[in-house]
């Protein structure tokens, strides 16, 4: 690609576009941003790839990790996303009256996709890029460590810490849904 | 404990069930299509930069080039007459009335071998040549034995005052209102020490 080979080019971000898309996207929740982040990540690439060093780490984690700083910064400038609890209230849940949601349990799929999705959201950007890069995306403590630029055991404690996070605001909206189906079934009314 | 483990499954089925159903999400294809513009577009550049670069670098081979052949032709022309080759100098001095500086620089030159001289020493020259260039001198007349070689194997040229009785010795005439005062000559000095000629200036 670095020597003008236009389909090295094509071939690249097919396989790796997905990626780095669902990470700008997972983290800002916003298409266009992860549009263009997904964009921004490859130009990058294109005119800065020399940099990349196969030494120090995968190009997975080389392109995860500009598409990371992509979106911080644009997440700054944009203010898209305001964490609802920030590290001083991070036990915060998620407000009920704005979720709209039934138990986990008795939740649709794409509902209780909807559900967690807006949780991972609510975290703070160091705990939600954590889930995003170990749960959603599914690597290892060393690749996110990798990405991060950050030791193993910060991204162990905040992986352990943004699912407390996770679980404060999702367990709420379960107990509420409990209570409801309770009194439903003891009024005998299933109407 | 039993709430919270059921928690902590529920999350990761949760968790599992959110990467699986982004898993099919892409970016859309018109972000490939714009790279791929914009890599054909950083490529022509790149070649222009890159044909330009060329064409910079050939035109300064050419000069280079260029410098090079004249310098290397102006170093072979045939050598201006040197002292050596000058007319064998006169046995019987006369006075010349035209300057020497002419015909002295290059044979100064051509004595030491020295194609760059110092920018101070140049300068000196020049000092020489502009006051020698306001005098009148004799031809150079040998000190002993004297030839060609000699010459050759270089030398230096030194004003120096001397009594002017010395013009006697060379059969040249002498006012003898100014008998003590000094006469001017330069003396040509080779490469082993010696005094090899002299001539008188006024």
């Amino acid at each position: 690609m670095l020597a003008g080979d236009e389909e090295a080019l094509a071939l690249l971000y097919r396989r790796r576009q997905g990626n780095v898309y669902r990470f700008a996207l997972q983290m800002s929740g916003s298409k266009p941003i992860a549009e263009d982040v997904t964009q921004e990540v490859f130009l990058f690439l294109m005119r800065e790839g020399h940099v990349f060093d196969p030494e120090r780490g995968t190009l997975s984690a080389f392109l995860l990790g500009v598409a990371r700083n992509h979106v911080l910064r644009r997440m700054r400038v944009d203010q898209v996303l305001t964490p609802i609890g920030d590290d001083d209230d991070e036990d915060a849940g998620l407000p009920v009256s704005t979720m709209d949601v039934r138990p986990l349990d008795d939740l649709a799929r794409a509902e209780t996709v909807e559900l967690v999705r807006k949780a991972v959201l609510s975290l703070p950007p160091k705990y939600r890029e954590v889930v995003v890069l170990c749960e959603l995306q599914d690597l290892s403590y060393e690749e996110a460590a990798e990405i991060l630029g950050c030791a193993i055991g910060t991204v162990r404690s905040r992986l352990h810490r943004a699912r407390a996070l996770l679980l404060a605001k999702l367990r709420p909206v379960a107990q509420v849904d409990e209570e409801t189906s309770a009194e439903l079934k003891s009024a005998g009314c299933f109407a | 404990m039993n709430n919270r483990r059921f928690d902590d499954e529920t999350l990761t089925s949760s968790l599992q069930l959110l990467a699986e159903e982004m898993e099919s999400l892409n970016a859309p294809p018109e972000i490939e299509q714009k790279l791929r513009e914009a890599f054909r577009a950083q490529t022509a550049t790149a070649a222009s930069h890159s044909y330009g670069r060329y064409w910079l670098v050939a035109v300064a081979a050419m000069i280079l080039i260029v410098i090079s052949v004249i310098a290397l032709r102006s170093r072979n022309e045939p050598p201006k007459p040197t002292i050596a080759q000058q007319p064998q100098i006169k046995e019987q001095p006369t006075i010349v009335e035209q300057p020497r500086v002419d015909q002295l620089q290059p044979k100064q030159q051509q004595i030491a071998q020295k194609p760059r001289r110092p920018a101070a020493r140049r300068s000196q020259n020049n000092e020489v040549a502009n006051h020698v260039n306001r005098e009148i001198a004799t031809d150079f007349m040998p000190l002993g034995y004297f030839n060609a070689s000699t010459l050759q194997d270089g030398g230096q040229i030194v004003r120096v005052e001397l009594p002017r009785s010395t013009l006697m010795s060379f059969g040249l005439p002498v006012n003898m209102d100014r008998y003590h005062e000094k006469v001017k000559a330069d003396v040509f000095i080779g490469v082993d020490g010696l005094a090899h000629a002299i001539r008188f200036v006024r």
